[in-house]
């Protein structure tokens, strides 16, 4: 068996998206939806629920009361950012564990995915992107494909890391060279069997700005720029470091210079801490 | 003990039990001072270059810049005892990604941030461990003034 369709099996391993993120993210990506009708989904599921209320209670949203229902979750935090939690919350199964393969500790992958969906939404906002909720899902899931990939890029570290260091690869350019497939090829499957949107999937298979997909869908930017800062900033790295691509280009057509890239880091450095007590709130 | 230095982060201790740690350094910078006569030590874990890029998040945590979190890093270690004339020094981090040139090369602005604050201040690194596209831990032990750098892709080596 090739080691392609080997990975593709074990896609069917993944615990699939639970189809409560599904309805809620399409609800808010519609302007025309009820917002009623998110707040009834989440009532009707008492996991949710119950999770929904913990993280709405953790440091990172700093009240001064506790939240002890949805309706009061969505009158003081506001649906956005209940959507983003319970996205956040059918997303976390899949990333718990080691990813030995790429020298990741239990919780590091993790905390890469909540923190580029973090800083992807506020770039979205900070752009005047209406994609916010798409960008943060893409934020979030965009490295869904190191979960499967990491057992065979282990097997097969010396020779990536041989290109790497010898012949200037990109650990993803790496990859794809002994792989056949790419840590984001790989995510973008992972959402195509998912049943994700034509959008969302484009977002996620490109996050790593792989070479002809060009800078003009802004959102495919944004969610690229929310990687590479989380990458700068060390989190969730391991042993592929930093050797990915930076596309200054991206930051361009954004209208962000290297100010703003020093401002949105310094954003996210004020909230980490909050960031991660959110995180433990799993 | 081990004390965890986040991002955006300092710790010092004179503590002989403590050992200070700091987590995968990419274009970040971490400093590590000793004072093997005091037993005193420090690890700061900063972002960026300068606290003029926003006055208010300096103020409130002054550890993000290296230009506010150098000069409080001598500082606490003073107030612990140590002696500037006696501190071993070490610098850590300022990774980059590849192709990331000129302004926007974070990790190298961060190593130049620091090289002028220690030229200014007649600070001398007795080690560093910066630049390439690799992310990097460093621990420092209290009791004996040990630090240890770990590479991403590679063992652990001790300074």
């Amino acid at each position: 068996m090739s080691a392609i369709s080997e990975l593709i099996r074990e896609i069917d391993g993944l615990k699939p998206m639970p189809q409560i993120a599904q309805q809620v993210l399409a609800l808010a990506e519609d302007p025309m939806a009820d917002t009623q009708k998110i707040a009834e989904l989440i009532r009707f599921d008492p996991f949710i629920t119950a999770d929904l209320l913990k993280m709405c209670n953790s440091a990172y949203f700093a009240r001064s009361r506790t939240i002890d229902s949805v309706h009061d979750a969505i009158n003081i935090l506001g649906m956005n950012r209940i959507v983003d939690l319970v996205v956040m919350k059918c997303g976390a199964g899949n990333f718990s564990g080691e990813q030995q393969g790429y020298g990741l500790d239990e919780g590091a992958l993790w905390k890469k995915a909540v923190s580029c969906a973090i800083i992807a939404r506020d770039l979205a906002v900070r752009v005047g992107l209406a994609d916010r909720h798409l960008v943060f899902t893409a934020g979030l899931l965009r490295d869904i494909g190191k979960v499967i990939l990491s057992r065979f890029v282990g097997e097969r570290f010396g020779r990536i890391q041989q290109l790497v260091a010898e012949e200037n690869y990109s650990f993803r350019e790496a990859e794809k060279k002994i792989l056949g497939v790419d840590q984001s090829e790989l995510s973008g499957i992972v959402a195509k069997k998912w049943g994700f949107s034509p959008r969302l999937q484009t977002l996620i298979r490109n996050s790593h700005m792989p070479e002809g997909v060009g800078f003009s869908d802004h959102a495919v930017n944004v969610v690229y720029v929310a990687d590479q800062v989380c990458i700068m900033l060390g989190i969730g790295v391991g042993l592929d470091g930093l050797a990915y691509r930076f596309h200054r280009e991206a930051l361009k057509v954004l209208g962000l210079g290297a100010r703003d890239l020093q401002e949105i880091i310094a954003g996210f450095g004020d909230k980490i801490r909050e960031v991660e007590d959110l995180i433990g709130s799993f | 003990m081990r004390v965890i230095v986040g991002v955006s982060d300092m710790k010092v201790s004179a503590n002989p039990g403590d050992e200070l740690v700091t987590y995968s350094l990419g274009s970040c910078i971490g400093i590590v001072i000793y004072d093997p006569v005091a037993k005193v030590g420090g690890i700061l874990h900063y972002m960026l270059p300068e606290s003029s890029l926003d006055p208010e998040k300096a103020r409130k945590n002054p550890y993000m810049f290296a230009d506010t979190g150098i000069p409080a890093l001598f500082k606490a270690s003073y107030a612990l005892g140590a002696k500037k004339q006696r501190m071993k020094v070490a610098i850590a981090g300022g990774a980059q990604i590849l192709d990331q040139q000129g302004f926007f090369n974070i990790g190298k602005r961060n190593h130049m941030a620091v090289k002028k604050m220690f030229f200014r201040n007649n600070v001398i690194a007795n080690h560093e461990d910066v630049g390439g596209n690799v992310n990097r831990t460093v621990r420092l032990k209290i009791v004996s003034g040990d630090i240890h750098i770990k590479v991403g892709g590679e063992g652990e080596k001790k300074l």
